[in-house]
């Protein structure tokens, strides 16, 4: 085989002992905090809610449909939420439902059967409030197990919005600080793409790029000469092998990447477990608990310092605790901002870290559901090519409010599409007709079809924002979130903008239009949730400093997606990371000098 | 929970570009023509659904169809399994009309009509694809869009009538830049 699996044995948890750092959540954010905090060797203890997983043997990502007793479709006693639930139901979605399990909107995508183990059912994690899809992965390696891997940086266009349009806050941190760890995330997990010397979306020190298709090299061609840009799906994929890291093996474009929600079995797409968490147990200064569940962050009554966290075991429902000198929340936006707000004290009577009352507040995301596919009249008949076997298709960068204003909103909107054939012609289930003549037609077009689909930039607005939902526990116990949270004015006008550009770009292209979409999916769809716990120099207006540092307990940090400040329309991940590393090299260096 | 939900989902999965590879269905590896096994068609019905599966996706020189690639028993294996009662007996109601529909149009049994007779019948219940009103109407399409689905999840249809080259070790990406 291409890759080596073999881990180091990891040691056992000792909840007697005080370790340096306890990590809460282990995807892209609590990864890359345990392999910068282990790098500097401190001891960490790393608490996952969900179970390690034989990931490989549950994505099976080699697997033929028709090898599959329902062709990767999960047992129909298991429903997945659709878009119509989410818009005429309010959650908690799962009540009363007759299915056995319940999960987020993803699961009804094809190969489901792959990713059951992966996403939470419903059932036992209920919310409350606004209508949301909210999609969660509960096992090592969180959501990094199935994410799309579009991996961008950001810009001061993001980073000094403020400064540039007036709205919002800037951020406490501009390009140069982080362009560093973005360099240091790439050279250390490996991104594909092509460099394009964008002002507003950086460069990244690329592997090899995957090549674009007939009908992409078309449209970026045609998109030259309105003066935007159509670049090849920057992922977060090995494309030329990692030396430094045995458990991932680098892409070798077999095709059926395309499966969704997918996950990569030989690692050549990042995952924090192969990415991160491994290499860091192999220094022997990592100890993994799965499992458990964080309830609370502990506080230090004397001192009103985090001394650790408090855990259940999501098997047996027993409580434990786990001692720490640094306590780092990364789990996830909303489940970080939920354990804050859990985590009340008489020190700290409106969760621990939140005096500036923004715990869970100025939540933000990327709104989507904008698109449209096109007919590629060339590309019928052409004779077959494989156009699947890579990791995404092109992105198109935000064009909107950079050097010109746009009236009508604020901020951008990318562009993520492809175009070519795939495994299964998703176009049969439109063909019209039956028979030899239908039986050719799908034939002929299949790859002539292009498609894109916006990610647009939603404001942070103090207004949007979680809280715990005084009555509705999870399964086990714990009080779970209450949404407060709408898309508002900015976000509709710029969904306009997202359908007439893409229209527009795809008419220029010479591409027959067969679908426009206008409809704004539900809040939540993007899965790309940020700042319910932002950072920011005014204690009085933020969470966290410039170093994801609480501002009222030095020695709670949180690394993840609730940092940052606004949403961008750039993907977070790669973000999320660079600034984890930042942070946890400050972390390090403050803990060996004693100010922790 | 209807089609209506599952498709729209489905639909939304191309739109954003998410290269939807809307794997599916029920794989029964061996089912011959006797369908009750594991199924639940009768054998008359699962011999109407057999021919009318090859109608919509015959056999022509290009590959083998909906027959050799055992769409039938595929959907029959998912009907069996199927959550909800309902989609069972829309499956049977369906069937149903087409045997009723038949007699009226041919006085035979579908089984027992010609080539021709049963051609005029699926055009008939095709007429109003883009939006089906009568029962036969709405039958045809959520039986069209089981078969596509079984058809080109099969290995026939896969690697046959798409002739897909992926899911092996490829080198390198051909792309065209």
């Amino acid at each position: 085989m291409f890759i080596r699996l073999k881990q180091a044995a990891a040691p056992e948890v000792d909840l007697r002992t005080t370790y340096d750092a306890v990590v809460v959540g282990s995807g892209a954010a609590g990864g890359m905090a345990a392999h910068v905090l282990t790098s500097h060797g401190m001891n960490v203890l790393m608490l996952e809610a969900g179970k390690k997983l034989d990931i490989n043997s549950e994505l099976k990502s080699m697997e033929w449909p028709y090898d599959h007793p329902r062709r990767g479709q999960m047992a129909p006693s298991n429903h997945a939420l659709s878009f119509n639930e989410y818009t005429i139901r309010q959650p908690p979605y799962a009540v009363g439902s007759r299915y056995k399990h319940v999960y987020s909107y993803v699961q009804g995508w094809g190969g489901s059967d792959y990713s059951k183990n992966i996403v939470v059912d419903e059932k036992d994690h209920p919310y409350s409030g606004t209508k949301y899809a909210w999609v969660r992965a509960r096992l090592l390696g969180g959501k990094t197990n199935i994410w799309g891997r579009l991996a961008l940086r950001l810009s001061d266009y993001d980073f000094k919005a403020k400064t540039h349009d007036g709205y919002g806050e800037d951020w406490p941190i501009s390009y140069a600080d982080i362009a560093p760890y973005y360099d240091k995330v790439d050279l250390y997990l490996g991104i594909s793409g092509v460099k394009e010397n964008l002002p507003h979306l950086p460069d990244s020190l690329f592997q090899r790029p995957n090549k674009l298709t007939a009908a992409e090299v078309t449209l970026r061609s045609s998109l030259r000469k309105m003066d935007r840009v159509l670049t090849p799906y920057r992922a977060g994929v090995t494309t030329d092998g990692l030396k430094h890291n045995k458990y991932r093996s680098k892409c070798f474009g077999r095709g059926a990447c395309g499966r969704r929600a997918g996950g990569c079995d030989i690692h050549a797409a990042f995952d924090s477990p192969t990415g991160l968490i491994y290499p860091a147990l192999d220094t022997g200064h990592l100890t993994l608990r799965t499992n458990a569940t964080a309830r609370e962050v502990l506080v230090d009554p004397k001192t009103g310092k985090a001394r650790g966290v408090a855990f259940v075991d999501t098997e047996t429902g027993r409580s434990y605790e786990a001692l720490a000198t640094v306590v780092v929340v990364a789990a996830s936006t909303l489940e970080s901002a939920r354990l804050l707000l859990l985590s009340k004290s008489t020190t700290h009577p409106n969760g621990i870290g939140n005096s500036s009352g923004h715990v869970g507040h100025n939540f933000c995301e990327h709104v989507m559901g904008p698109g449209v596919t096109g007919l590629v009249k060339d590309r019928i008949g052409q004779a077959r090519t494989l156009d699947d076997g890579r990791p995404g298709g092109f992105y198109v960068p935000r064009f909107r409010n950079l050097k010109e204003k746009n009236r009508n909103f604020l901020r951008g909107y990318g562009f993520e599409g492809s175009a070519g054939t795939t495994i299964f012609p998703e176009h049969a289930m439109e063909t019209r007709g039956f028979g030899a003549d239908f039986k050719k037609s799908v034939r002929d077009r299949a790859g002539a079809y292009i498609s894109m689909g916006g990610f647009g930039e939603v404001l942070p607005r103090f207004e949007n924002h979680i809280d715990l939902d005084p009555k509705l526990k999870d399964r086990w116990g714990i009080p779970t979130l209450r949404f407060h949270y709408k898309f508002g004015d900015n976000e509709k006008k710029m969904c306009e903008d997202m359908a007439n550009a893409a229209q527009e770009m795809f008419e220029a292209a010479g591409f027959e239009i067969l679908d426009v979409s206008r409809t704004m999916l539900t809040e939540g769809w993007s899965i790309h949730e940020l700042g319910t716990a932002r950072m920011g120099s005014n204690p009085k207006t933020s969470v966290l400093n410039q170093f994801q540092q609480s501002h009222d307990v030095k020695n709670l940090f949180v690394v993840d997606g609730s940092s940052h400040v606004s949403a961008s329309c750039q993907n977070p991940t790669w973000t999320i990371m660079a600034l984890a590393w930042r942070s946890c090299d400050y972390l390090a260096s403050e803990f060996k000098k004693g100010n922790l | 929970m209807g089609d209506d939900e599952k498709e729209l989902t489905r639909r939304d999965a191309i739109k954003l570009g998410a290269a939807a590879t809307a794997a599916v269905s029920l794989g029964v590896g061996h089912l011959e023509a006797q369908a009750q096994a594991g199924g639940f068609l009768t054998q008359g019905e699962f011999a109407i659904l057999d021919e009318l599966s090859e109608m919509i996706i015959p056999t022509d020189v290009h590959s083998a169809g909906a027959k050799a690639a055992k769409v039938a028993a595929f959907i029959d294996s998912q009907l069996a399994e199927a959550w909800d009662e309902k989609d069972r007996s829309e499956w049977r109601a369906g069937l149903a009309v087409v045997e009723r529909l038949s007699q009226q149009m041919h006085g035979a049994t579908f089984m027992k009509s010609s080539p021709e007779q049963r051609l005029a019948l699926l055009t008939r219940m095709a007429q109003n694809e883009a939006k089906p009103q009568k029962p036969e109407e709405r039958f045809f399409k959520e039986l069209k869009s089981r078969v596509v689905y079984a058809y080109y999840t099969s290995e026939i249809g896969i690697k046959q009538e798409m002739e897909y080259k992926g899911n092996t070790y490829q080198g390198d990406y051909a792309g065209y830049d």
